[in-house]
């Protein structure tokens, strides 16, 4: 305990209190010159350092990538962080194997304490009650506590180069040097040989662990060489990311790829890239300022890939999802109002001109305003033009096609529900409600073959046939405006 | 090696400290105590409750919370401390649940990326912040219960009646309130551990019970987190009670074993990290794992030993007649 | 760890009505099994030897160690007693001769596989290590795919599937692992009744070609015309035998209803046993 009062929250106020003035000086220390300075260093990869860091970090996120991705289908995302910091005493004791930083010890000590960890998870929930979550959670705190303990024996003692070792708990990328990137390197393409290797036999096994046991899979051995590989994942990220952050670099890049792509092998490479570039990302930030630790802004450049997958995958997206929703709900809406406007001219056997508003208002139930939208609504997507001051609706041919189409699927799902299903005719007109804005043309021809080409629904009304739809025409064409349909708005 | 480990005096390591130094060894061990027995106790209903992680991830995700109180507060009063651990909480909370609630990843995923993020975001505030200070980074992990003495900090004294140093005050506070909302809670807390669905036909409402504990969880790891580091707080949040999990079966025993558990593992780790001059708080882990291993071994009911031993006596293990009933 | 078995512990004697003729090799052969979780036994003292060719159903009562039969027959739980043949072999030497459809709920359907993916698992156990499905396998897989009516979808993700279509595809996969036994827990559970029909009408072919069939079955009304050969099964076997035969008012009253006689029964045995066991 020879270190001065460095305690994290009494520094923090104080940091705090003194923001408002050291603050400034602090923004001015890291003037835009020195930033752009820095950057220009980082991107011409002139410094062997920088060389090292980019180098570390593409090779820790291809590795972390890749077995991050059996991480996660195989929901043991917290068993990589257990893992990660299970490994801190093997650190700590390869560490004084030389009393210096030998990649080597380092990398043999923390393989073995990481998979001792994993092997006491298994232990604990096979022999006791517990389950997963807190034998993690007690084999996680337990090994960092002993690490953390032979951590500040050996910041003690009187002999050896200490420096490195607190880096392992945050991680700075700046201190990778010749030797840990020959390991890297190492870790690395055995992860990939493996991968490549044993994809068969480690997708079957995160698939469906009963099923690959039944087909002479050795289950267990094939966990255990993936916590082997993770635990060299872990030590070599260790160096640039740091202890705690760890699980993030294995976790949040294979998450994002598992938002973006229905396939492993996909899912694999996605996350490899995304890996890569959180780690050149993380290593060019924390590059930027002194005493900046890499491994937060690796994992906060993994996270921003992660909300990227989250808020705007193509398919799982939440504001893809969103926009899609609310655009089928306009399209339902539009179709809808068509389908009024063909009640309406329905109403009056297909006779007078155009529709106004106060009649499609009437019959939507809604003010003159609302159907004046959505009349507007028609007309952006040229499905009807508007006359008389916009008071007078007429349909266009594609217009007129759609809503017959609507119609047409709305009254044949009717009669196909009380014909083959036998269900009520006043039951069916809110199931149609919804069917008709998604039934494809193939599934109506089956309709229509199945109802012997009906021509009434069950309320005794007619069903338009493919003739209306192909005519193109509404019948209440205005007889001057044959030619232009759009083109007077 | 030899330096590594120090020769062991009884009389350094057991005696010294209560004659010599008592005044700092009294206000250490009883921290240490008062933080293993608040975070055991709302530790046994995150075990019960599957949520050991979630409590992990709290413990790492109050960080950016604290840094953010102090920022907008410019103050170290424990107020915003509180308030920011608790926006914290809350925000963790929401965030995992957001997470695997509105796309495919899993939850344990999600706690993974959640808490991964927020104490990223934390560590690089006091980063971008602190570098004029003398932070270290790692006191946030492991904190530094050595400094929690009357050398070290202000002393609360309420009408001229010293009570002691501000941070084992306000632990004390924390770990009364904790047992007495534990015993005012008991079987509201009980019914939505056990099944929410009972609850909610009970009219216990398990969304609220939730979060209440998640908030609790927040002040209690906040409050603990200047002694023992936002890592060593896990620990204490699961060890004790794991341990007293092991011993018995009924709440109301384990509770009361949680508290027994801390008081030794307190005391022993003490002891331990006078011996090997090592971080303290990282020792009363220590001590908590190897009173756990002891459980796991010899405990009387479910230990290891045990169990062998019936097993060779009965030969026949099927036979147990328990099975009939 | 050995149990007396149960016969020699003078239990009255379970209705075993054999089947097959003598000397043929059973294609499953399971002595004196006993499974226990926890010191709980689950499955006691089974004898079972199935001849080729049968389409046997498990029936029994919620708890009664169907799943567990199977799976302890493939080798999957460790056994407090007893052993297990297949086709004259260990089954740990024999698990190529296994086909296995788990059931529906035990995997991850967002997992990240396509249809055609899962059924190509089932070649994986053939290929050995090091070694990638082939175009052979393919063909097999969309052979087997298309028997089930699922070829259509063989490039969708597995998640976007119904029920009914999942267990075809589980259906497909244990196909193509070209297997002369099969176990399959619940293949019915869940699926509508066109895909129930579509797997009783393959079930059946598979029979008649001379393969072996071991389904957990629980629906009791439809256990007599599906299958040919039914196993009542609860914690012991109650009966074993051709559907006629076992399907018996007083048979299934002992496996369903009579789930206190069993009890009763086993606890006399225990009781017998003396010394090791107390009955209350």
């Amino acid at each position: 305990m020879t270190r001065s009062l460095k305690f994290a929250l009494p520094v923090l106020f104080t940091l705090c209190a003194a923001l408002a003035s050291a603050h400034a000086d602090r923004i001015g220390d890291l003037g835009e010159v020195t930033i752009r300075e820095q950057a220009l260093r980082f991107v011409s990869l002139q410094d062997p350092t920088v060389r090292y860091a980019v180098l570390g970090s593409v090779l820790l996120g291809i590795t972390c990538g890749l077995l991050g991705s059996f991480i996660v289908v195989r929901k043991m995302a917290l068993v990589g962080d257990a893992l990660s910091h299970a490994v801190l005493p093997g650190v700590a004791l390869g560490f004084l194997w030389h009393t210096s930083k030998d990649p080597l010890a380092i990398f043999i000590g923390a393989t073995v304490a990481g998979l001792l960890g994993t092997v006491v998870v298994g232990l604990v929930q096979q022999t006791t009650r517990l389950k997963e979550d807190t034998a993690l959670g007690m084999v996680l705190a337990t090994f960092f506590a002993v690490g953390v303990c032979l951590m500040t024996m050996i910041q003690r003692l009187p002999t050896g180069n200490k420096s490195g070792l607190e880096k392992f708990l945050f991680g700075q990328a700046a201190a990778i040097g010749p030797d840990d990137l020959q390991l890297m390197a190492v870790v690395t393409g055995l992860t990939l040989l493996a991968v490549f290797v044993l994809y068969k036999e480690f997708l079957v096994t995160s698939f469906d662990e009963g099923f690959a046991r039944a087909s002479g899979f050795p289950a267990r051995v094939i966990h255990y060489t993936l916590m082997l590989l993770l635990a060299g994942a872990v030590v070599i990220a260790l160096q640039a990311v740091g202890v705690v952050l760890v699980s993030a670099m294995l976790i949040t890049p294979a998450a994002a790829a598992y938002l973006l792509t229905d396939r492993m092998n996909r899912m694999l490479w996605l996350s490899a890239g995304f890996g890569m570039l959180a780690g050149v990302a993380g290593a060019f930030f924390s590059f930027l300022g002194p005493s900046l630790p890499t491994g937060p802004f690796m994992v906060l450049g993994a996270t921003a890939v992660f909300g990227g997958a989250f808020f705007f995958g193509p398919r799982h997206g939440l504001v893809t999802r969103w926009w899609r929703q609310r655009s089928r709900a306009q399209r339902v809406q539009r179709e809808n109002t068509l389908k009024s406007v063909y009640h309406v001219l329905e109403g009056r056997q297909f006779q007078g001109e155009g529709v106004s508003l106060r009649e499609l208002a009437e019959r939507r139930r809604e003010t003159v305003e609302e159907a004046r939208q959505q009349a507007a609504e028609l007309c952006r997507h040229a499905l009807a033009t508007l006359h008389e001051e916009g008071n007078l609706i007429f349909l266009t041919p594609a217009g007129w096609q759609l809503a017959c189409a609507i119609v047409r699927n709305h009254r044949l799902w009717e009669l196909y529900l009380t014909n083959a299903a036998q269900i009520a005719a006043d039951h069916v007109h809110e199931d149609a409600e919804r069917i008709e804005h998604v039934l494809g043309e193939e599934v109506v021809r089956e309709l229509e073959r199945r109802l012997d080409y009906a021509t009434q629904d069950p309320h005794g009304r007619p069903i338009p046939s493919w003739a209306d739809l192909r005519q193109g025409a509404a019948p209440n064409v205005r007889p001057d405006d044959t030619v232009g349909y759009g083109s007077s708005i | 090696m030899n330096q590594l480990i120090p020769p062991f005096d009884f009389e350094r390591v057991f005696l010294a400290p209560w004659t010599q130094h008592f005044e700092l060894t009294f206000w250490i061990v009883l921290m240490g105590f008062l933080v293993a027995t608040a975070c055991g106790l709302v530790g046994n209903y995150l075990i019960l409750r599957r949520m050991a992680l979630v409590g992990d991830a709290i413990s790492h995700s109050i960080l950016p919370g604290i840094a953010v109180a102090f920022l907008l507060a410019n103050s170290r009063g424990t107020t915003p401390m509180f308030l920011g651990a608790l926006a914290a909480g809350v925000a963790t909370t929401i965030l995992i649940e957001a997470i695997h609630k509105r796309s495919r990843v899993k939850q344990d995923a999600a706690i993974g990326i959640a808490f991964t993020s927020l104490f990223a975001l934390g560590v690089i505030l006091i980063s971008l912040y602190a570098s004029k200070v003398d932070l270290d980074q790692e006191c946030v992990l492991y904190g530094e219960i050595g400094f929690v003495t009357p050398l070290t900090q202000p002393v609360v004294t309420v009408g001229g009646l010293t009570l002691g140093p501000v941070p084992v005050v306000r632990m004390a506070v924390v770990t009364l309130v904790t047992g007495l909302l534990i015993a005012m809670f008991y079987k509201e807390l009980l019914v939505s551990s056990f099944d929410p669905a009972l609850a909610f036909s009970l009219g216990i409402n398990a969304t609220v019970m939730h979060y209440a504990l998640m908030c609790w969880l927040s002040v209690v790891v906040v409050s603990a987190f200047e002694a023992v580091g936002a890592i060593l707080v896990i620990a204490m949040l699961i060890l004790p009670g794991a341990t007293a999990a092991l011993l018995s079966q009924r709440l109301p025993v384990v509770l009361l074993l949680t508290v027994v558990n801390a008081a030794l593992s307190a005391t022993t780790g003490f002891h331990l990290a006078t011996w090997l001059d090592c971080s303290i708080a990282g020792a009363m882990v220590v001590m908590a794992g190897v009173l756990f291993c002891l459980a796991w071994v010899f405990s009387p009911t479910q230990g290891l030993l045990p169990r062998q031993w019936q097993r060779t006596r009965t030969n026949t293990a099927l036979s147990a007649p328990e099975w009939i009933h | 760890m050995n149990l007396p078995s149960p016969e020699s512990a003078s239990l009255p004697a379970t209705p075993h009505i054999n089947c097959g003729s003598p000397g043929e090799v059973s294609s499953l052969e399971v002595h004196d099994l006993t499974v226990a979780y926890q010191k709980k036994p689950v499955l006691w003292g089974i004898d079972l030897a199935v001849p080729p060719g049968r389409l046997v159903g498990i029936v029994g009562p919620n708890g009664a160690g169907k799943s567990t039969l199977i799976k302890a027959a493939m080798g999957m739980l460790p056994l407090s007693s007893g052993w297990v043949k297949v086709f004259g072999q260990p089954v740990r030497k024999s698990l190529r001769r296994i086909g296995y459809v788990p059931q529906r709920e035990s995997v991850d359907w967002d997992f990240p596989v396509s249809v055609m993916d899962v059924v190509l698992m089932g070649r994986y156990g053939q290929l050995g290590l090091l070694r990638r499905p082939r175009k052979r396998d393919r063909e097999i897989a969309r052979e087997c795919l298309d028997k089930v009516k699922m070829l259509p979808y063989a490039n969708r993700q597995i998640s976007n599937l119904s029920g009914g279509q999942q267990q075809r595809v589980f259906l497909a996969r244990a196909l193509a692992q070209e297997s002369d036994l099969y176990f399959m827990d619940e293949p019915f559970a869940g699926v509508d009744a066109a895909t129930e029909t579509a797997i009783i009408t393959l079930l059946h072919e598979l029979r008649d070609r001379g393969k072996t069939l071991l389904v957990v079955h629980h629906d009791l009304p439809t256990a007599r015309d599906y299958f040919d050969t039914l196993l009542l099964l609860n914690m012991r076997v109650v009966a074993f035998g051709d559907t006629d035969k076992v399907f018996t008012h007083d048979l299934l009253q002992k496996t369903y209803g009579g789930r206190l006689t069993i009890l009763s029964e086993v606890a006399h045995v225990v009781g017998q046993r003396g010394g090791s066991a107390k009955v209350p």
